[in-house]
């Protein structure tokens, strides 16, 4: 008898102990993506969630929380508890929240496991509209032009890059908002809009099949997705002041997450993102593996932060001035 | 050509691939049947679990799950008046009165008949016009589908029964829930009192399942000593002059609902109410009215919803474009599989698009039979006492919501909406037009804006492109017959009392 409560109490032993010390993940996560099926972060999200489940051990629930640029997602992530139990699969906005008034987080209260891809805008127009070039669409934008732009809300990758535009060429236009770059790109080929700046990932399939026309990519050097597209700055140097500038998606937690469940995740990333079907993903849909991490994560995070803000502000898109939340400005 | 022919026999030769289907098609089924359940959670559950597998495998169980479970929504439709998925239910109105008499057999072996029959259309809508089809739908615009938006909204009419003012009420109610959260095009808060989780909006599947099942269950306890109807199963399968009867109306149907799946962002649950409303308004003699068990109200919902599921293939397959949200996830198996979807996948990958074209027949044939074996238990479920099937029904209802996206606030808000649901219908109020309010109030909203910004916010450019436009000109046309159809002139003219 004695023997055999021993042994009981051994084993309960046991298993308190293996309950102190459960390794993470004990349970299902859940991964909140802050855009639309069909969008950049939507297939980023759904290419590398199923290898680093395999790497974690768990089951990772995906699904799309989208509106207000993301902010939806963010705010439903921060008002969880920080224990690594629900992911953001988040695009660059959250570093515009502030400024705009959407929210008041922004990417200081959100912990980096990982940004494994870097994309590239690259300015589409519907292929009836007669803008051929980017000198024929910045020509005709000049001014308060009544060129339909689609957009994914202000602060978002398109109303960005037209603010790039009206600071160099003061050019002007008429925004509809899309809840994303998905099904914007589905009006630009069906011509209800004219002009909408995409990620490379949304646009390159529909460039190639000749669905839309793409005038330039917003870079300092061609991309080997689409050659025959040209450079920004070979036709407007005055652009390499505000590159390199590009979306970004990453997989980030709440600040306050315990290092040791950081650490878990973002091994589990990183090795889905050096995996080589996470390699044909990310060359088909146009990115550029950056696979930052940790402080080089919150380095770029930072630059970003202060590119777009003052961008943004300076085209009077903000509510509310950079300074006031000490962005520094840009260089 | 003789290559397509060949990738299009694949499946048909690998027994793998045949008996994913199969079983594909079986499971879809029970997850359709079962409330809160629904194809998409299955689809983007399977995304994961098919990672490893061979890309035509996975396609196989995932298409097989979406055709099953189209297909399951409508058994707990018809029996329990318990709509499984939100594709159908319009089919409940029509196909819970025929179970109350008796007729859960005839009603489920035409809606077999019939689903089969239109997921055929869709299919072969799919094989032969793919491309036409899909640049047709490009060019639907925001106004345009603001337009569909509002047509559905005029739905309330024929959805309500009974009462309309008490139905305009709940459709209204409705479409002020589904503005809660933040306003999609600036951001600002909306109904939304400084709570977090009223933040994110509330999804209208929770609500569906509280306003639908729970509350039914709770009605239905009311009453839980009466008797349930003995059933007759002595014939399901519908006769060739049965079918023959119905054949152009499930013609039509199907068709409304390859094209209403062809849009992006529409899919079979819009599908099935306009479908719907279209027999309710063009059948001038159903052999019984509408509402009382009107063989005309399932076929029509249920043609419309199995041909949306081709139709949402074809912006998937030719542009890479989804056509609703279980094409959408499907898209997203195409990226990790290595695929590049986009116009060029039919170009560069035609074995896929005969491969999902094949699949998608099979499916249609595994449920034809296995709908109709499924007939005589699914039958059975209505003879069990009302209190032992509608306590499982309110568990069902908790474990499905609560599976959505593992939230307990969304099941503290489907319990809200089943008391809620419960009080309406004790006082007359119908909790179909809420539900529709729910599901078509964003559409609404955001199509408005959208097109308001494109006519650059002034009402006269607004209202002259519901004229100059070919397809807002037919759509503005359609709703103005619709609401002219109901006044008396109307119905003097065609002799209607």
């Amino acid at each position: 008898m004695r023997k055999m409560l021993a042994g009981l109490a051994v084993a309960l032993l046991v298993f308190a102990a293996g309950d102190a010390f459960a390794a993470y993940p004990e349970k299902n996560i859940q991964g909140y993506i802050m855009w639309g099926a069909g969008g950049g972060t939507d297939g980023f999200a759904r290419a590398a969630t199923p290898i680093a489940e395999t790497n974690l051990g768990a089951t990772v629930i995906l699904q799309n929380k989208t509106g207000a640029a993301g902010a939806i997602a963010t705010t439903l992530v921060l008002s969880q508890p920080a224990d690594g139990y629900n992911l953001l699969y988040a695009a660059e906005n959250p570093a515009t929240y502030r400024i705009l008034g959407l929210s008041d987080y922004s990417f200081n209260d959100l912990e980096p496991i990982i940004i494994p891809i870097e994309g590239t805008v690259v300015i589409c127009v519907a292929p009836e509209t007669p803008y051929k070039t980017i000198q024929d669409l910045v020509e005709a934008s000049k001014g308060d032009s009544k060129i339909k732009m689609g957009s994914s809300g202000i602060g978002g990758l398109p109303y960005v890059a037209s603010a790039m535009m009206k600071s160099i060429h003061g050019s002007g236009f008429n925004f509809i908002q899309f809840d994303g770059d998905g099904p914007g790109a589905t009006a630009l080929m069906g011509g209800h809009i004219d002009v909408m700046p995409l990620a490379l990932s949304t646009s390159s399939e529909y460039v190639r099949g000749g669905r839309l026309r793409a005038l330039a990519v917003l870079r300092t050097e061609r991309v080997p997705q689409l050659p025959d597209v040209p450079a920004i700055t070979e036709i407007y140097p005055e652009y390499s002041k505000f590159l390199p500038w590009g979306p970004f998606y990453g997989v980030f937690v709440k600040k306050g997450t315990p290092a040791d469940v950081v650490n878990a995740l973002t091994d589990a990333f990183l090795k889905a993102s050096n995996d080589e079907r996470f390699d044909t993903f990310a060359k088909n849909s146009g990115g550029i593996k950056i696979n930052l991490t940790g402080d080089a994560a919150k380095e770029y995070l930072a630059k970003f932060e202060s590119t777009a803000s003052w961008l943004v502000y300076n085209s009077g898109g903000a509510k509310k001035s950079p300074a006031e939340f000490k962005i520094p400005e840009p260089k | 050509m003789m290559n397509n022919l060949q990738y299009f026999l694949i499946p048909f030769l690998d027994w793998h691939i045949m008996g994913l289907l199969w079983g594909g098609v079986l499971a879809g089924i029970w997850v359709g049947a079962i409330p809160g359940l629904s194809g998409t959670m299955a689809v983007s559950l399977l995304i994961s679990f098919t990672f490893s597998w061979e890309l035509n495998n996975a396609l196989a169980v995932m298409c097989g799950v979406f055709v099953g479970a189209v297909y399951g929504g409508a058994i707990t439709a018809i029996l329990l008046n318990i709509p499984g998925a939100p594709a159908a239910i319009a089919t409940g109105m029509d196909g819970y009165p025929l179970a109350k008499k008796g007729l859960a057999g005839k009603a489920i072996g035409l809606c077999t008949t019939v689903s089969f029959f239109a997921s055929m259309v869709g299919v072969v809508t799919l094989a032969v016009a793919a491309p036409i089809i899909a640049n047709f739908a490009l060019k639907f615009s925001p106004r345009d589908f603001f337009l569909l938006a509002a047509m559905g909204i005029l739905l309330i009419g024929s959805i309500g029964g009974g009462d309309p003012v008490k139905g305009i009420m709940a459709g209204v109610v409705g479409i002020l829930i589904s503005m809660v959260g933040m306003d999609p095009s600036t951001g600002e808060l909306r109904y939304t009192f400084g709570n977090l989780n009223l933040m994110a909006g509330i999804s209208f599947v929770t609500a569906m399942i509280g306003l639908f099942g729970v509350s039914e269950a709770l009605t239905q306890f009311r009453d839980s000593r009466a008797k349930s109807p003995k059933q007759d199963l002595t014939k399901i399968m519908p006769d060739w002059t049965t079918f023959k009867k119905y054949l152009p109306l499930a013609l039509r149907s199907s068709a409304i609902g390859v094209f209403i799946g062809a849009l992006p962002g529409t899919g079979g649950d819009v599908a099935a109410l306009l479908a719907y409303d279209q027999a309710k308004r063009t059948i001038r003699h159903p052999e019984t009215p509408f509402g009382q068990g009107a063989l005309e109200g399932i076929v029509a919902p249920e043609t419309a919803n199995k041909g949306a599921i081709g139709g949402a293939f074809i912006p998937m397959l030719t542009l890479g474009i989804p056509g609703d949200a279980i094409t959408a996830i499907m898209i997203g198996a195409l990226f990790i599989h290595g695929l590049r979807p986009g116009p060029m996948l039919m170009i560069e990958t035609p074995h896929l698009f005969w491969m999902i074209v094949s699949m998608l027949t099979i499916s249609s044939v595994a449920l034809f039979v296995l709908g109709l074996l499924s007939v005589r238990p699914f039958s059975k479920i209505i003879e069990i006492p009302k209190s032992i099937i509608m306590p499982v029904v309110i568990i069902l209802s908790v474990i499905g919501t609560y599976a959505i996206q593992n939230s307990v606030t969304d099941v503290f808000y489907m319990i809200g909406f089943g008391a809620l649901g419960y009080f309406m219908r004790l006082y007359g109020y119908p909790t179909g037009p809420m539900v529709l309010g729910i599901i078509l109030g964003p559409l609404l909203d955001s199509n408005y804006r959208r097109a308001m910004q494109g006519a650059e916010n002034e009402i006269a450019q607004f209202i002259a492109g519901f004229f100059t436009s070919p397809i807002s000109l037919f759509l503005t046309l359609a709703i103005a017959f619709m609401l002219f159809s109901q006044t008396k002139t109307y119905r003097k003219l065609r002799g209607i009392d």
